[in-house]
């Protein structure tokens, strides 16, 4: 709809149909399945090897998409046991109990399908944001992340949502949705029951919760996802009917692509505030191209468009064809809810508080030179630096070693040029965690410029988080 | 793929090919013994017809294979492998399909998009 036609529009169209089809990874489904003979209060339970971390009173289950299996984590999850009960396969239910005296069972082992459940129903506590950043990733090395496979140096980005087709961003003041508005949820229908968790409706990054009867959907519309190294997500597909209910109305949901502004986000910084690169919209998000940092960059969806597509129309046959009501809802969503920071009671170390100084050298040294300073100093790692301080490899202790044992005579034929780094602001953890993937025992400390600022080891960081554990 | 038997495994067939035909060959994977042996390689679709019937000519089995498969009904067509791939050989179409391009892709010389795929659509062959 052109703004333009907006007078148009409210004298003619009724409803807008919207929709989104994306990885919500704080879906899941409840499970009712009748009780056995002689009955069982449920401890824990498995369902195709994926742990069931909150049973209900006895036999209620809530399958949390991203819980992977024991055998294939980031393979098979939640997620997939969803979508594998809505095709209609069986599932294999194990679960184990204490014992009491109404519930005396202890094991059982059983298949089931969705026919044998009493309910299944998807409630997802967040879905449908509003907008959501657009992830790219600075660091030297491909990251895997909700925001899927980032490739390093900005060499691609991804974003989730369907721009002018998202339910939430049409009614961004939450006039027409709101709790007991009757949605597309999945291919069947469902509620919105309220806002979702994180909603946060002053920064345009409202959520919804939903709730609809799992039976009545359909995979092309609840579908299993992977994220390698991440885990598992569940795409859910949403379309909510917006009624043009005056002027005002009309004109929001006439937004365009270009008007949703969200930003670019390098989700290579393992912080909670990560800073945006920039700002950009869904118009230039959807070409297919934006630019980071003067580099023309791929960006693609991570939501399907093309379904997206598919849930408006199938939400507006629906409709015309009165197999679906639109509801109004009893309570709107909140406007003033704000999204606060977890609180942490203890302190979290970052690389900045046990970062010291590097020993360098030129590249155009003399191994001997080198090993030379490594005695002096008593370090194994000397970092190599260029005219302008820059980072340009490492030599290690035994690096010098083998170059005895392997006759090499220059420093150049024995430099570890792939060097891996860490900066100022990176949590201990992360910084531990590179060392522990690599095999490696110390990380240069670098700006953004790649100027050495300093080094970490794996001393340094085993010293500080041996004290921590025992003071 | 190409295969051959333990007669001709000695002759320098891909070599004399490549010398005959004048185009590259690309030799992505070899194994080879006295008893024979396979070669996987990757040929410019323009002179595949030319070079296929010189390997044949020569005794060789040749089986063309695709380098990569994507399985549509598993593909939700989100987008996760588009901007990976370095070949453009996966784009959206303008239903917002994504679409391969089996000509334009390297297969498992590259692979990124492979664990990129969140409902494991995509598989390398060869």
């Amino acid at each position: 709809m052109e703004s333009s036609g907006v007078q148009v529009a409210y004298k003619e169209v009724d409803v807008v149909t919207t929709g989104t089809f994306g990885a919500m990874c704080s879906s899941g489904a409840i499970i009712n399945l009748g009780h056995a003979d002689p009955p069982i209060k449920i401890q824990n339970a498995w369902l195709n090897d994926v742990p069931i971390p909150h049973p209900g009173a006895a036999v209620d289950l809530y399958i949390g998409a991203t819980i992977g299996s024991e055998t294939k984590p980031s393979e098979y999850g939640g997620a997939h046991v969803i979508e594998d009960l809505i095709r209609g396969k069986e599932v294999e239910l194990r679960a184990t109990a204490y014992g009491t005296d109404c519930y005396p069972r202890t094991r059982i082992e059983t298949t089931l399908t969705k026919e044998d459940l009493n309910q299944f129903y998807l409630l997802n506590f967040r879905n449908g944001y509003q907008r959501y950043s657009c992830a790219t990733n600075g660091r030297d090395e491909t990251i895997y992340t909700y925001m899927g496979k980032l490739l390093p140096r900005y060499r691609n980005a991804t974003y989730s949502g369907a721009g002018e087709l998202n339910p939430l961003t049409n009614d961004p003041d939450y006039e027409t949705i709101g709790l007991g508005t009757r949605i597309f949820l999945g291919g069947g229908q469902g509620y919105v029951i309220g806002e979702g968790t994180q909603h946060n409706p002053k920064s345009r990054l409202g959520t919804i919760s939903v709730r609809g009867d799992a039976k009545k959907m359909s995979p092309e519309f609840i579908r299993g996802a992977s994220f390698t190294n991440y885990g598992t997500s569940l795409y859910v597909g949403i379309g909510i009917p917006i009624p043009l209910l005056n002027e005002g109305i009309a004109k929001k949901a006439s937004i365009r692509d270009e008007e949703i502004v969200t930003d670019i986000v390098d989700y290579g910084i393992p912080r909670r505030d990560k800073g945006a690169i920039r700002d950009t919209n869904y118009k230039e998000l959807k070409s297919g191209r934006i630019d980071i940092n003067g580099r023309d960059v791929k960006v693609t969806s991570l939501s399907s468009l093309k379904t997206a597509h598919k849930i408006t129309e199938t939400l507006k046959t629906w409709i015309e064809g009165a197999s679906f009501y639109l509801s109004q809802h009893v309570e709107k969503l909140p406007t003033d809810t704000v999204f606060k920071p977890m609180k942490q009671t203890g302190e979290t170390a970052f690389v900045e508080s046990i970062v010291h100084e590097a020993v360098t050298c030129r590249e155009d040294e003399r191994i001997e030179e080198v090993a030379q300073r490594l005695v002096n100093r008593s370090v194994n790692h000397v970092v190599v630096v260029d005219g302008q301080g820059k980072l340009s490899g490492i030599v290690t202790s035994w690096d010098i070693t083998k170059s005895i044992a392997n006759g090499k005579k220059t420093l150049k034929d024995i430099i570890v040029r792939n060097v891996h780094t860490t900066s100022l602001n990176d949590p201990l953890e992360t910084a531990s965690r590179t060392l522990a993937q690599h095999n490696i025992s110390a990380l240069p400390v670098v700006d953004g410029e790649r100027r050495v600022l300093g080094i970490v080891t794996s001393e340094d960081i085993s010293r500080l988080l041996g004290g921590a554990r025992s003071g | 793929m190409l295969r051959f038997s333990k007669e001709i495994v000695d002759r320098p067939i891909t070599s004399q090919v490549i010398l005959e035909q004048g185009t590259p060959v690309n030799i992505l994977s070899a194994h080879m013994n006295q008893q024979g042996g396979e070669i996987l390689v990757d040929i410019e679709s323009a002179h595949a017809d030319k070079v296929i019937k010189a390997f044949r000519d020569k005794g060789v089995t040749v089986d063309v294979r695709k380098l990569v498969e994507k399985d549509d009904d598993k593909c939700i067509d989100c987008g996760a492998c588009v901007s990976i791939c370095p070949m453009d050989a996966l784009t959206f179409d303008e239903a917002h399909t994504v679409v391969l391009d089996e000509e334009k892709c390297n297969g498992i010389t590259c692979g990124l998009c492979v664990d990129a795929c969140t409902t494991r659509a995509i598989r390398l062959l060869g």
